[in-house]
């Protein structure tokens, strides 16, 4: 084939030459990365390098607040009124039917079944706390102690009222498939500042994984390098990162230099740039080879940290472990962690109650959530870095006797807390009813919480968008969302 | 530079080429302005959200989706045609006034000042519109105008027109240059033309010629040289059957195409379209605008058995049954007189929406959203339009609205959803061993008694509002109907009628995007308002034509495009070339294309001696990493297949639609939860992970070392890409073990491309 080598692709190989030097010299690129050869003065190679890595770290809109976000996402629906939301007229009204004015026109899942409607006392003592005097129940001790950190939503509303479309709808912003994720949205807005780990990591705990799996973390109509990747925390913390069995890291190496060799001399035969990402993606995938496994491993952290959280064994699967590593995700890079910890969709069931389960899940939680906030704030990362805790949606005023009691999915109003990322520390934002059924003024809805992600990264959810079936896809969608700005400092 | 090494091609077959066309002239004056391309698309995006076709969102009681509304409708004076400064349209784009400028700052669209000047000249030259060119009926009317030869055939006239927006894409490309100066870096200052004289000349006419030339830049487009042999075959081979050809197939070819390249090369296409794996290839295609995976989706994501319907698509197109039957039957065969279980069968398109088993649900709430989902694919599949926008409310920028989607649900509202029992001594579908004499698939079958069906107030299907009756958006040819009310027998008629604008250009333009990674078309999926115009529309309606002329057969569409110059190119990318064109909008070279995430795994299979090309069948379970499908609310089992399923095509394997298997997702593969008419391609660390250390893959490098020993190095790497290696290459896995050069081919860029 009777083509000429481009300028770019010359001092590509140019730089070939030398990267063979270095491998057969034993100073193997893992130690120096291909985009430092490739952004050398007179490569000409810096520009391909930003058209080429889509995860390059791009500025936002405008000066942010926060760099990076850890969504602490409670599968399953959490109950607000056992944990953060107060009604001693709840508890008042006890057994009584809710007012028929109350309901009228609204809808909730199970409403078919012939379980009571009527309301359902709070089951949980309350204090307040802190400075702020926020009121916290006694399921979370530990959380109570660190209220003047947080920030708390108590009007939350969504618009989904079953599991997996809701939890669609709180990642996504709408209950339809094929959406990008929030995760999905930062990393593209923004790119990654990690080189050897992804952009957006989930990480799971407690006995199942949440509903709709990997639609959750799914990049939708954006290229699945924005995808959520998984971190799982037994085999390989990252689907096939170990080598095949009987490869050394030795032989490893060399596949990746050679294969890169190759590509790079296909590059210049034929001038597609696409090859470029791919050389760039073998040595960040080898890097990964390293990196996840060195991130994994807790060994290394103090007795007194690992107390922090109340981690027993760093080598189980727990929520705590998981707050952990997020901490260690945030210090390299990550631009997105998402921890999903199921279950708390407390009907009622012999395995799923307020009485029992609800009490064990929020110990699963609550100690390691307040220790995330703190040991960030401790080394200094909470000023830029925003935490979420949630659910996909709340728990209604009325009980659900079943075998015991519980509560059924409600949209209306429910319970999050932010941390960090120039929010006002010890601040309530909204306030519900006397029966906790819905807002009383203020109202967040996803839209709003979703905006307000977004403007605290620096990014404005009007302009953030791609074109998909012919719409400016954006993760706020059509309907209006607001930037919740009574909650920043 | 560019121009250096396409020269010999160009003066070579310029003389043949000049048999095919009588005279290119040059593309209009450069001021005349293009509704379609440089005025509607700014009114669609900026203006048609609050004064477009949706009433009820429709501000100050101003249209601007139409001449008559811009002229009559608010205050009577939007548009003044030839008087922009009396036009309230040009004082509010140009207001200073925060609270008067359009858009209004929240919006969050302001105008460019290139866009505001564009109006103001358009509203100046009379603001003319034009009828949204997707409605109108395909344009085969000769104008006059640079015209292929009456004789031409369809690849010919591909080529035609292919040459024809070669200039017409120079002077926009060089045009566009020089306003953005970044594009200029670099350039080529060789400004010699050495393009053939027979459409060379046209580009010096333009009005930004001159001034192209003046910048330095040389902004000219011509068809690349023709791809290498090697390169011919492991394209054809991979479009037509997404299958590498084998060592005996390159061997005989190369050989063949010395003596006779083109009656070589026509002979390779007919055996590929005939191969029985050309149906897996663009059966995959299909399956993906079917939605097709084998659980419920969803939290729960039971596993389904729909399979059948798989093997019905993959045999109908290897019949290549016309794309009217193949609709039809789809959409309607359990209608058909005497419907065949075969036709039933294929019904299955529209049963391939996730189904909730959650706890809790409102079943007719999900039964509706099943519904919905089947109008809105039946809309972008056929007819590449947004229909599902108008669930909640009137279409905002296309002329469709909320009565219209609901009269398009009206003919979705009326099946029942059973199981098929299906005896599988039908001889349409070839058993494996693993397949069971009786299985179910997955199919409609109309109803006894009609529901009736409502606008849904914001698409809440607890709220209805007016009954209507089955029928079709106005805005397209009218339906017959064979009875009183129509049914869906009649839609899919509809569908298929030569009459209707749309579903033969979406179709070509969905086929060709698959050969050069865009479309015609570019939002293939939105042949709406506020859809891309074609960047060839005088081909794209040509081939609509010739489609529906030569009875709507995909293998001859195929043929046309695989036969064309346009195709046979070489994908190179020269400096030049990626300057002037760098997305290759205007195809002077072929587009280099990472397989897609079932064809990186068959070719490896191939290439590492290890496929089973047994057809059809019962979904197979090849290995994954352990955990992988634990990722989802149920913990799913995956025994992996031993034996011969082990190694069957992509296209076999179980897909949960929550927990998708991981070697298909990380290359893009869709989930399956709504339809799919392009994928994406993403390029990533996992990928390179998976190619590395999948399991799956180890196995077959581990197959393909085996290969090494027993036929050595230059076989195996013509193995995995197809052609011979330079001794360089050669070089690079020198002293490398069977396995570590087997591992190393498995993973090169080239192995997973098609070039």
């Amino acid at each position: 084939m009777d083509s000429q080598p481009t300028k770019l692709a010359t001092s590509i190989v140019h730089q070939a030459t030398r990267r063979h030097f270095f491998s057969q010299c034993g100073v193997g690129l893992g130690a120096i990365s291909l985009a430092n050869l490739l952004s050398e003065p007179n490569s000409n190679a810096a520009d391909l390098d930003e058209t080429t890595d889509p995860l390059q770290p791009k500025p936002p809109h405008f000066a942010p607040r926060a760099k990076r976000v850890i969504f602490l996402f409670m599968a399953g629906g959490p109950s607000q009124l056992e944990m953060f939301d107060y009604k001693p007229k709840l508890q008042e009204y006890n057994g009584q039917p809710i007012p028929a004015s109350m309901i009228e026109g609204k809808r909730f899942a199970f409403m078919d079944s012939s379980h009571r409607i009527d309301l359902l006392g709070g089951r949980q003592a309350f204090a307040q706390h802190g400075q702020c005097g926020a009121w916290v129940s006694d399921l979370l001790p530990y959380t109570a102690k660190v209220v003047d950190q947080l920030t708390i939503l108590k009007t939350c509303q969504t618009d989904l009222f079953n599991h997996a479309p809701a939890k669609l709808f709180m990642n996504t912003g709408t209950g339809q498939f094929g959406r990008p994720c929030l995760g999905s949205w930062v990393t593209y807005g923004l790119g990654s500042e990690s080189n050897d780990l992804p952009g957006f990591v989930v990480l799971q705990s407690g006995p199942r994984g949440p509903r709709g799996g990997a639609v959750n973390w799914s990049s939708g109509a954006l290229p699945t390098t924005y995808q959520g990747v998984p971190l799982r925390n037994q085999g390989d913390p990252i689907l096939n990162l170990s080598n095949p069995s009987g490869i050394t890291a030795q032989q490893q190496r060399d596949l990746v230099d050679r294969v890169s060799q190759l590509n790079l001399k296909r590059l210049v035969e034929t001038g597609d740039q696409e090859i470029t990402t791919r050389i760039n993606a073998y040595e960040m995938a080898y890097r990964m080879q390293t990196s996840a496994p060195e991130l994994m491993d807790t060994t290394a952290e103090s007795a007194e940290t690992l107390a922090m959280y109340g981690i027993q064994d760093p080598k189980e699967t727990t929520y705590a472990r998981n707050c952990l590593l997020a901490r260690r995700l945030v210090e390299r890079g990550v631009r997105f962690i998402q921890l999903y910890h199921t279950n708390w969709d407390h009907h009622g069931g012999p395995t799923e109650n307020l009485e029992k389960h609800l009490p064990e899940i929020c110990r699963d939680i609550d100690q390691a959530s307040a220790a995330l906030v703190l040991d960030l704030k401790q080394r200094g990362l909470l000023d830029d870095t925003l935490v979420i805790w949630g659910g996909e949606f709340g728990r209604t005023p009325m009980g659900e006797v079943r075998e015991s009691t519980g509560r059924n999915h409600h949209i209306e109003a429910f319970t999050m807390w932010m941390a960090g990322a120039g929010l006002k520390p010890g601040f309530t934002f909204g306030e519900t009813d006397e029966l906790g059924f819905g807002p009383t003024g203020e109202k967040a809805h996803v839209r709003d919480i979703h905006a307000t992600i977004l403007h605290l990264l620096g990014l404005d959810h009007q302009k953030l968008s791609i074109r998909f079936q012919g719409l400016d896809l954006r993760l706020t969608g059509v309907e209006p969302a607001r930037v919740l700005h009574e909650l920043l400092v | 530079m560019g121009s250096r090494w396409l020269g010999p091609y160009l003066l070579a077959t310029a003389i043949s080429w000049a048999a095919v066309w009588f005279v290119v002239p040059s593309q209009g004056r450069s001021d005349e302005l293009d509704f379609d391309r440089q005025i509607r698309p700014i009114l669609a995006n900026h203006c048609y959200a609050c004064h477009g076709f949706d009433a009820h969102s429709r501000q100050a009681d101003l249209r601007l989706d139409t001449r008559d509304g811009a002229l009559t409708s608010g205050s009577g004076e939007a548009i003044v045609p030839g008087n922009p400064n009396s036009s309230q349209l040009i004082q509010r784009i140009f207001h200073d006034d925060p609270g008067a400028i359009m858009p209004p700052p929240e919006f969050g669209k302001p105008l460019t000042p290139e866009q505001k000047q564009l109006l103001q000249r358009w509203i100046e030259t009379g603001a003319v519109y034009a009828e949204h060119w997707a409605f109108q009926p395909l344009n085969t009317k000769t104008t006059g105008r640079s015209e292929p030869a009456p004789a031409a055939t369809p690849s010919e006239i591909i080529d035609h027109w292919i040459a024809v927006g070669h200039d017409r894409g120079a002077l926009r490309e060089g045009s566009g240059a020089l306003r953005d100066p970044t594009k200029v870096r670099g350039a080529n200052h060789d400004s010699t033309n050495v393009r053939g004289a027979n459409h060379g000349t046209a580009m010096v006419r333009g009005a930004n010629r001159d001034t192209a030339l003046d910048s330095g830049a040389n902004h000219d487009l011509a068809f690349s040289p023709l791809a290498p042999p090697e390169t011919l075959l492991r394209r054809l081979s991979l479009d037509l059957i997404g299958l590498p050809p084998t060592l005996a197939e390159q061997d005989a070819f190369l050989l063949q195409y010395k003596v006779d390249p083109q009656a070589t090369y026509a002979a390779t296409v007919e055996r590929l379209l005939a191969s029985p794996h050309y149906g897996e290839r663009w059966g995959r295609w299909w399956l993906d605008q079917a939605r097709y995976a084998d659980s419920n989706g969803y939290s729960v994501d039971s596993p389904r058995q729909i399979w059948l319907y798989r093997d019905w698509v993959v045999a109908a197109l290897n019949n290549d049954q016309p794309f009217t039957e193949f609709t039809i039957e789809q959409i309607a065969g359990d209608l058909l007189p005497n419907a065949t279980e075969s036709q039933k069968i294929a019904t299955g398109f529209h049963r391939n929406t996730p189904h909730n088993e959650e706890g809790g649900i409102d079943v007719e709430q999900f039964r509706i959203e099943n519904v919905v989902d089947r109008v809105a694919t039946t809309g972008t599949v056929w007819l590449g339009l947004t229909i599902g926008c108008a669930q909640c409310h009137d279409h905002k920028f296309d002329p469709i609205s909320q009565t219209e989607f609901y009269q398009l649900f009206a003919f979705f509202n009326q099946q029942d959803e059973p199981k098929l029992k299906v005896n599988h001594s039908n001889p349409s579908t070839a058993a494996t061993t693993e397949t069971p004499t009786e299985t179910t698939t997955l199919v409609l079958q109309e109803r006894t008694q009609r529901r009736p069906t409502h606008v849904l107030i914001k698409g809440d299907f607890t709220r209805k509002d007016a009954e209507v009756s089955p029928g079709t958006p106005a805005v397209l040819p009218p339906l017959t109907a064979r009875g009183v009310i129509p049914d869906r027998l009649d839609l899919a008629r509809w569908l298929v009628s030569p009459d209707n604008p749309l579903t033969a250009r979406v179709m070509v333009n969905r086929v060709w995007q698959v050969y050069f990674g865009r479309g015609l078309v570019e939002s293939d999926n939105d042949f709406g308002l506020q859809g891309t115009s074609p960047s060839h529309p005088e081909l794209l309606d040509a081939l609509a034509a010739q489609w529906i002329e030569q009875g709507w057969s995909l293998k001859q569409l195929h043929r046309w495009i695989v036969m064309s110059r346009t195709y046979q190119q070489s994908s190179n990318i020269s400096e030049a070339l990626r300057e002037i064109d760098p997305d290759n909008r205007w195809l002077a070279r072929q587009q280099r294309i990472r397989l897609e995430a079932e064809l990186v795994r068959d070719a490896a299979l191939v290439a590492s001696g290890s496929l089973t090309a047994t057809l059809g069948g019962a979904p197979v379970y090849p290995p994954l990493p352990d955990g992988a499908m634990s990722l989802g609310q149920v913990n799913r089992p995956w025994k992996a297949s031993a034996g011969p399923d082990r190694f069957r095509r992509s296209l076999y394997t179980f897909t949960y639609r929550a927990v998708p298997p991981p070697f298909l997702n990380v290359f893009d593969a869709p989930d399956g939860v709504q339809t799919c008419t392009r994928r994406l391609r993403s390029n990533t660390p996992l990928q390179a992970l998976t190619l590395m250390n999948d399991a799956g893959f180890f196995e077959l490098a581990q197959n393909l070392a085996t290969q090494i020993e027993a036929e050595g190095m230059v076989a195996a790497f013509r193995r995995c890409t197809s052609r011979h290696p330079s001794d360089e290459e050669l070089a690079v896995l020198a002293g490398l073990t069977s396995l570590d050069a087997a591992r190393v081919l498995l993973n090169l860029d080239e192995t997973i491309s098609r070039e």
